[in-house]
C-alpha cells in the first residue's frame, strides 16, 4: 500500500479539528465553576446537579428525544418506500414533490403547517395541538432527506442484480428482502440518522407547530437567551452528544458495515 | 411491549390534566416559590411556554396557535393583541388587588383605563458601568452625557458599548437633548443623529446580546442596556468574585420603560384560573419575588416590604417620583416614520 503524504493526513487533521474543538469546548465549559462561560475556574459538578433538578430542562430533553426517535423512525420507512417508489416508476414529478420540504424555507413549512392543523385537525378530528402535530411536523420534512439518499444510492446501483434475483425464482418480497433492502440499508441508515439529528435541533417548525405545554430543547435553550444562557445548557448538550455518539456506536456493532459505507 | 408501557409512562404527565392552567411567559419571569404557592392556593397545574420576543409570539399568535390562558407582552404588544381583538376583558370584580398597582403604571397609551391589562413588571433603558473604573476616571454616572459626549468618552474609548436598536438608542439621544423619546419631528431626529455619530468612534460595538458578559469579564467599563441585564451582570461579578462592582443608574434626563403586562388570551379555557392568577400576582409577596429574582422594576406598593433592601433602594427597580415622571414608554411609529428612521440608522452605522 502507498504511504499516505504528509499533507492529507493534516488535512483530515484540521477537519477533525474543525469538526470536534467546539464540540469539545461546549464540554470542558460545562465542568467549569463559574456561569459566565468565558473564562476557565474551577472543575465543578454543579451543572449537572443544577440539571437534574430542573424538570423544565429534563423534560424538555424527554420531549426532544420522543419526538426525534417516533419521527425519524416514521420518516425512514415513508421516505425509503418513497426512494423506492420513484426509482421504480420513473416519473419526473415524483421526486420533485419529495425534494421540495426539503428546499422550502422553515418558517413558510411552520406557518402553513400551523395553519393547516388548525384547519383540518381541530374543526374536523377534535385534536388540539400537542406533541402529536410536532412529530407529524418533523416527519414532514424528514421524508425528503431520506427519500433523496435512498434513491441515489438505488441509482448507482446495477438494475441486473435485481432482474437476476427474479430470473432465480425470487418473489418480489425475497427480492425486496435479500437483495434490494440489504444493499439500500447503508442509505437507509443514513437517512434514519441524519432525521434523527435534524428533529433534535429544529426550532422554527417545532415553535410553529407546538402545542401548549409542549417544549423542546431547542425551544427550551433559545428562550433562555433573555436571561443569558448559563452552563447548564453545556452540561445538557453533553449529555446530549454522549447519547448519540452513544446510538453511532450501537449502531456500528449492529450493523458495522452500514455506517462506515455511510461515513457516519 | 414493555418498550409502549414506557413510552405511556413517559408520555402520561401530559395526559392527567384536570385543572391546568397555561402561561405563555418569557422565560424566568416567575419564581419557583410563586409557583408552587399558586397551585398549593388554586388546586391546579401551572404549565409554562416560553417565548424570547414579542414579536415571535404575536407571530405564533397570529398563526392561530391557541390554549394559552394568559400572556405576558410587553408594552405595544398588548395594543397589537387589543386591536386583533385576542383578548378577553378583564372582569375587575375579580382583581381586587388592582389596588396594589401605583398610579403612573396604570392607564397607559397601549390599553386606556386597563381593559385588558395589568402591569407585571418592568425594566428601564439605562446604563451599567464598572463602578470602580469610573470613579478612578472620575466620570459622571447620572447622565447620558457619559455614552454621548466626546469630553467624557476620549477617557473610555473602545470600552463602551450601545444596544443595537434603533429605538433606544435615538430615544437616549433625543431624551440627552431634552425631546420626548417619542419625539417624531425630523429636525430634532437630525439632531440626535448627529449627536449619536460624534460619539460612535469612541464607542467598541452596538451590542445587544453580549453586554452583560462584557461587563462581568471586565472588557467594558460602561454600557448602554436594561436594567434586567445590568442586575444580571452586577449579581455575576458578584459571584464571579471580581475585583470590581457593576452598577447602574437611570440618567436624570430620563429614559425608555418597557412594561410587562398580564393579558388573558380569548383562546384560552380557564379565564377563571387566569383571573385568579393575576390577582395572586397582584399580591406584594408574590411581586416582589420575582423582583428579588431577577431585579426587574415592580410597579405593585404593596412589594416592597418583602424586596431585598439592597434592590429596594436601587433606583431602577423603584425609581424615585422625580425619575418616574422622566420615564417613558415607547409608542409604534407609523409606517413613514419608520421608513425616516431606518434611513437615519443606515446614516448612523455606515458612518
Amino acid at each position: 500500500m502507498r504511504k499516505n503524504p504528509v499533507w492529507l493526513w493534516a488535512a483530515a487533521l484540521a477537519a477533525y479539528a474543525f469538526l470536534y474543538l467546539p464540540l469539545l469546548i461546549v464540554v470542558l465549559y460545562s465542568f467549569n465553576d463559574s456561569r459566565l462561560n468565558a473564562e476557565w475556574v474551577g472543575f465543578t459538578l454543579h451543572w449537572y446537579t443544577e440539571l437534574i433538578n430542573d424538570t423544565n430542562m429534563l423534560v424538555a430533553a424527554r420531549n426532544s428525544l420522543l419526538i426525534a426517535v417516533a419521527a425519524s423512525l416514521a420518516a425512514t420507512v415513508l421516505g425509503t418506500l418513497a426512494g423506492l417508489a420513484i426509482y421504480r416508476y420513473k416519473l419526473r414529478i415524483l421526486p420533485i414533490l419529495a425534494v421540495t420540504p426539503v428546499a422550502m424555507p422553515e418558517i413558510l413549512l411552520g406557518v402553513s403547517l400551523l395553519l393547516f392543523f388548525n384547519l383540518v385537525f381541530r374543526p374536523w378530528l377534535g385534536l388540539e395541538l400537542g406533541m402529536w402535530s410536532v412529530i407529524v411536523a418533523h416527519i414532514t420534512f424528514c421524508i425528503g432527506f431520506v427519500t433523496i439518499v435512498v434513491r441515489v444510492s438505488l441509482l448507482g446501483m446495477d438494475e441486473s442484480i435485481f432482474e437476476a434475483a427474479r430470473d432465480l425464482g425470487a418473489t418480489p418480497w425475497q427480492t425486496f428482502r435479500l437483495v434490494t433492502f440489504p444493499l439500500i440499508l447503508p442509505a437507509v441508515m443514513a437517512g434514519a440518522l441524519m432525521s434523527f439529528a435534524l428533529s433534535l435541533d429544529d426550532f422554527v417548525i417545532t415553535f410553529f407547530t407546538a402545542g401548549v405545554g409542549v417544549s423542546t430543547l431547542p425551544l427550551q435553550i433559545y428562550s433562555m437567551i433573555k436571561i443569558a444562557v448559563t452552563p447548564e445548557v453545556n452540561a445538557v448538550s453533553t449529555l446530549l452528544m454522549l447519547l448519540t455518539l452513544g446510538m453511532i456506536v450501537l449502531a456500528s456493532r449492529i450493523h458495522g458495515k452500514a455506517i462506515q459505507s455511510t461515513g457516519v | 411491549m414493555r418498550f409502549l408501557a414506557l413510552l405511556l409512562l413517559w408520555v402520561s404527565p401530559a395526559l392527567h390534566a384536570a385543572d391546568v392552567l397555561h402561561l405563555y411567559n418569557w422565560n424566568n419571569y416567575i419564581s419557583d416559590a410563586t409557583v408552587a404557592r399558586f397551585e398549593h392556593e388554586c388546586r391546579c397545574k401551572l404549565v409554562q411556554d416560553y417565548y424570547s420576543d414579542n414579536e415571535e409570539m404575536l407571530a405564533k399568535l397570529a398563526a392561530g396557535a391557541a390554549g394559552y390562558d394568559l400572556i405576558v407582552p410587553t408594552g405595544n404588544a398588548v395594543e397589537s393583541l387589543i386591536k386583533s381583538r385576542q383578548l378577553r376583558p378583564l372582569d375587575k370584580r375579580l382583581l381586587p388587588n388592582l389596588k396594589n398597582i401605583a398610579p403612573a403604571y396604570l392607564d397607559t397609551g397601549f390599553d386606556p383605563g386597563n381593559r385588558y391589562s395589568v402591569p407585571y413588571a418592568y425594566t428601564i433603558t439605562l446604563i451599567g458601568y464598572n463602578a470602580e473604573k469610573l470613579r478612578e476616571l472620575n466620570l459622571p454616572t447620572d447622565t447620558w452625557a457619559v455614552i454621548l459626549e466626546p469630553k467624557y468618552l476620549a477617557k473610555l474609548k473602545g470600552r463602551v458599548t450601545v444596544l443595537d436598536s434603533q429605538r433606544e438608542l435615538m430615544a437616549a439621544a433625543l431624551k440627552y437633548l431634552g425631546y420626548s423619546a417619542n419625539d417624531t419631528d425630523e429636525a430634532h431626529w437630525r439632531r440626535a443623529r448627529d449627536l449619536i455619530i460624534r460619539a460612535k468612534p469612541y464607542w467598541a460595538a452596538f451590542n445587544a446580546s453580549s453586554y452583560i458578559k462584557e461587563l462581568t469579564v471586565g472588557n467594558i467599563w460602561l454600557a448602554h442596556g436594561y436594567s434586567s441585564d445590568m442586575f444580571q451582570a452586577q449579581q455575576d461579578a458578584r459571584q464571579a468574585g471580581r475585583p470590581f462592582t457593576i452598577a447602574y443608574s437611570t440618567p436624570k434626563e430620563g429614559a425608555v420603560l418597557a412594561l410587562d403586562s398580564m393579558v388573558i388570551h380569548k383562546s384560552g379555557p380557564r379565564p377563571d384560573l387566569a383571573h385568579q392568577f393575576i390577582n395572586f400576582m397582584l399580591e406584594g409577596r408574590n411581586s416582589a419575588e420575582l423582583t428579588n429574582l431577577i431585579g426587574s422594576g415592580n410597579p405593585n406598593r404593596a412589594a416592597l416590604n418583602y424586596i431585598d433592601p439592597a434592590i429596594a433602594a436601587n433606583q431602577a427597580v423603584f425609581p424615585s417620583p422625580d425619575i418616574l415622571r422622566r420615564l417613558e414608554m415607547l409608542r409604534d411609529l407609523d409606517r413613514t416614520q419608520r421608513r425616516v428612521l431606518s434611513r437615519t440608522w443606515t446614516e448612523i452605522k455606515v458612518r
